[in-house]
């Protein structure tokens, strides 16, 4: 809808205040970079052509189409020399989403749709991908729309998440929202049982406040940029309730299993978020859908 | 059509040679006579394929354009497809010989007729793959043509049709062929080419002729073919670049 391949029947958009409704069909399209499942390469063009298809539209010049399309081949970890005239059908589907990504950020578009665009690819390779893309999306700044029915891989990559159902908007806050106080039953199954486990995923040790180093060299020590789930899980291997946390080679202070158990119990306001959405209450098997 | 090089004068007895002054060969009406066929290749042959083949390429030049509009509009406006299937199936189904002999009694003996005869049975073929083809271009390419911001027109010249073209050319082969191969019954109505030499020989009785003209005629389908199969190499060499492991 936003990029109106589907056509809006009620409500509206705005970019930038800026209804797409409004907007040119083509314009709108040619401003937003489109990625999908289906990647949808065209399989008669090289992938310089590929990734040049916006740019041509838009009258650049055929030198700049190369160096841009090399320079986005190299952002996306393949070879900017050989694999710009090869054919799509050359690429194994991981790669394919790789140059369906840099086609999508071939004219700079200051939005990305990215409607689950790594689901039809191996669990392994969607990893990396997801990485990946973290990582470059942290060089572009962008603002991305990333559409998945993988709420794990919504925790991972979303900053703010917003959970729909039946058309309708649930909830929009951060992970780390989502998991500690799900407004309803739905969302709460949706985001799984052991949401308490997957939020600390999310939570990395500098973000806590740290108890005084335990002062004791024998204990196990963590870095501060570790997440929560690991540190429990060196507590479980080491068998201990305190990991020292390091900074570097500096000791920060420590952690207890009592400090990460405190923030997986349910925060006080849960029940006010839960009366706040008119869906609560209703039996947790409802939510079954997506 | 081919059944042109059935020896249909095997059993039959020494034939009147009124080729005046040939050789042993040609005057005994043997099978095939290479000095002859080789002695009047430049005056007979040569123009009489030459001819073939301009009657081939203005048969499939015109018949390609109308299958290719009409496969288009088709596959924008989806009701079109039945009732231009149903002409064109409707031409294709009539016998070669009895469709021009309709065609003589309005348009009369001539090169015109024998191409409107040859046009209409290309059609068929050429619509259908040419739809097919379009058809066949994968939902999410076009998908992605569409999210990219190209308009129609641009989506059907540069997505579409290239992606169909391993189907048209497909398509053009065998109209090609066929064609050719057609275009030698043609010669009863005026078209002329190598089926008017082979239409001389049945009357004559001279199998020389007859063998050369019927297997030059399948010479020249065999090299139609192999010419357009290479064109479409060079028009599509993304074809044939996939990836070896998978």
């Amino acid at each position: 809808m936003v990029n109106r391949l589907i056509s809006i029947t009620d409500g509206d958009i705005t970019i930038d205040g800026e209804s797409v409704r409004k907007l040119e069909l083509t314009q709108l399209r040619r401003r937003i970079g489109y990625v999908f499942q289906q990647i949808g390469l065209f399989p008669h063009m090289t992938i310089e052509s590929n990734i040049g298809a916006v740019p041509r539209l838009l009258g650049w010049s055929k030198s700049r189409i190369r160096s841009r399309a090399g320079e986005l081949l190299e952002l996306v970890g393949l070879d900017p020399e050989g694999d710009l005239r090869r054919y799509p059908g050359e690429f194994s589907g991981g790669q394919q989403q790789r140059i369906g990504v840099a086609r999508a950020m071939a004219a700079d578009p200051p939005i990305m749709l990215m409607d689950e665009p790594f689901g039809a690819i191996d669990p392994i390779a969607r990893e990396r991908l997801q990485n990946d893309f973290l990582r470059l999306h942290r060089q572009v700044r962008k603002t991305v729309i990333f559409v998945t029915h993988d709420i794990d891989e919504a925790i991972k990559m979303g900053d703010r998440i917003a959970i729909m159902r039946d058309g309708h908007l649930v909830q929009l806050d951060s992970a780390d929202r989502l998991l500690a106080s799900p407004a309803d039953d739905f969302v709460a199954s949706f985001v799984g049982e052991d949401r308490g486990l997957k939020r600390l995923r999310v939570r990395k040790l500098d973000e806590l406040e740290l108890d005084p180093p335990a002062g004791d060299d024998s204990s196990a020590s963590v870095s501060s940029d570790t997440t929560l789930h690991f540190a429990l899980s060196r507590m479980l291997a080491e068998g201990t309730t305190r990991l020292n946390v390091v900074d570097g080679d500096t000791a920060v202070g420590s952690v207890s299993l009592g400090t990460i158990t405190r923030l997986i119990a349910p925060p006080e306001d849960a029940n006010g978020h839960l009366a706040a959405d008119g869906t609560s209450g209703h039996p947790a098997a409802e939510g079954a859908g997506e | 059509m081919t059944l042109a090089l059935q020896p249909v004068f095997a059993a039959g007895g020494p034939v009147i040679p009124n080729f005046g002054g040939g050789s042993n060969c040609v005057v005994q009406n043997h099978q095939f006579c290479m000095s002859w066929f080789l002695d009047n290749f430049h005056s007979v042959f040569g123009p009489a394929i030459v001819q073939h083949i301009v009657l081939t390429l203005i048969a499939v030049g015109v018949g390609m354009p109308i299958a290719f509009g009409a496969a288009i509009f088709a596959y924008k406006q989806n009701w079109f497809e039945t009732p231009f299937s149903l002409f064109a199936a409707f031409l294709y189904t009539i016998p070669s010989l009895a469709l021009f002999e309709l065609l003589v009694q309005v348009t009369g003996i001539n090169r015109f007729t024998a191409e409107v005869g040859l046009v209409s049975y290309t059609l068929l073929i050429l619509f259908r793959n040419t739809l097919t083809g379009l058809r066949g271009v994968p939902p999410a390419t076009i998908e992605a043509a569409q999210a990219m911001g190209l308009t129609p027109r641009q989506t059907l010249l540069r997505v579409e049709l290239p992606l169909a073209t391993p189907a048209i050319m497909a398509g053009v082969r065998i109209a090609t062929v066929t064609t050719i191969s057609l275009a030698t019954v043609a010669a009863y109505i005026g078209g002329g080419g190598l089926g008017a030499l082979i239409f001389d020989a049945i009357q004559s009785g001279f199998k020389t002729e007859f063998v050369a003209a019927g297997a030059l005629a399948i010479l020249l389908a065999i090299v139609a073919d192999i010419l357009l199969v290479l064109l479409q190499r060079v028009i599509t060499p993304w074809s044939r670049r996939r990836l070896q492991t998978t």
